[in-house]
């Protein structure tokens, strides 16, 4: 169990960095989008969710309904669907409460290193719940640094900070592209999500590209 | 009404988490609805990030956001590292609006 805690630390520490990077510059967005620091640490801390974390403040940024912003974080978290799917043998003969905690803590982050864990060897709750803990301190921690100290920063946009999240959302698609289809889907919805915010409908611009956008797998991969 | 958004956001979230580990929730093994499913993620995100490089506040990009772009698709392929793809992404940005971009 010792070598398990140890192992997810020493593994994880490139990505609580990362989490911590986009983090702070999360805060900074949060209090720009008229948030305050509790408001922007209680999202952290109750939907935990990087990608959906950054739509919502949009959302909120343009003072969207609170039904808008509640069904885009539903659709970009769907994937957790699958990926909860995929970690059930870590859930197996645990008690409720361990599965929720399991459960809250499940990113694509913690995802990849609980799976990564099982394919070389056990479902290792210890492993898994020592990294996600972790990323979860990190991203909280982060949020608050960038929450307090977002209003010192005095122009993020010319250092690009605003661009730190959308540089990470990029590299993470890049680096889930398996094949042809991948691209395709990537460029019909980033395509899609730009035009739509250009012709106005700005709120449900990334819903509704990200939900078209897959119609392309379902149709193309169908045929093999 | 921002935190009445959180807390409903964050139980969405918690369902999408916990129902698998908890209750029998059977997804579809194969055919379109699969790809489907598995093809949401690349689109979502791809979606958040197309949206902020094309039409960053809403307006055509002057030209920054697609070169930061460009510099995180790049050391993404190359390093296939997330951490340096956003510095690198950051860093462009940074430099095309120093520039006038």
């Amino acid at each position: 169990m010792r070598a398990s805690a140890r192992d997810a630390l020493i593994e994880g520490w490139p990505l609580f960095l990362t989490s911590f990077v986009i983090g702070v510059p999360f805060g900074i967005a949060a209090r720009r989008a008229g948030l305050g620091a509790i408001e922007a640490s209680g999202m952290s801390v109750i939907v935990f969710a990087g990608a959906a974390q950054f739509a919502m403040l949009d959302l909120f940024a343009r003072g969207a309904p609170a039904a808008l912003v509640v069904a885009t974080a539903l659709l970009i978290n769907l994937r957790h669907l699958l990926m909860a799917t995929a970690m059930r043998p870590f859930a197996e003969g645990r008690a409720l409460w361990q599965r929720l905690a399991i459960a809250y803590v499940l990113t694509d982050e913690s995802f990849a290193m609980g799976i990564g864990r099982l394919r070389r060897g056990t479902a290792d709750v210890a492993y898994y719940l020592t990294f996600a803990f972790t990323l979860w301190l990190a991203w909280n921690a982060a949020t608050i640094v960038g929450a307090t100290l977002g209003g010192a920063v005095t122009d993020p946009d010319r250092l690009g900070l605003d661009f730190a999240i959308t540089g990470a959302f990029i590299a993470i698609v890049v680096l889930g592209i398996r094949d042809r289809v991948d691209v395709a889907v990537a460029l019909a919805a980033a395509l899609a999500a730009g035009a739509l915010r250009l012709a106005g409908a700005s709120s449900v611009a990334v819903v509704a590209a990200g939900a078209i956008a897959p119609l392309v797998a379902a149709a193309v991969r169908r045929v093999r | 009404m921002i935190w009445a958004a959180i807390v409903a956001s964050g139980i969405v979230t918690f369902a999408t988490r916990a129902l698998p580990l908890t209750v029998r929730v059977r997804l579809p093994d194969g055919g379109p609805a699969r790809a489907y499913l598995d093809a949401l993620p690349t689109a979502i995100i791809a979606a958040l990030a197309g949206a902020a490089v094309i039409a960053p506040a809403d307006a055509v990009t002057r030209g920054a956001e697609l070169v930061g772009a460009g510099a995180a698709t790049a050391v993404a392929a190359w390093r296939r590292h997330v951490l340096l793809a956003m510095l690198a992404g950051v860093a462009a940005v940074a430099v095309a609006r120093s520039c006038g971009y």
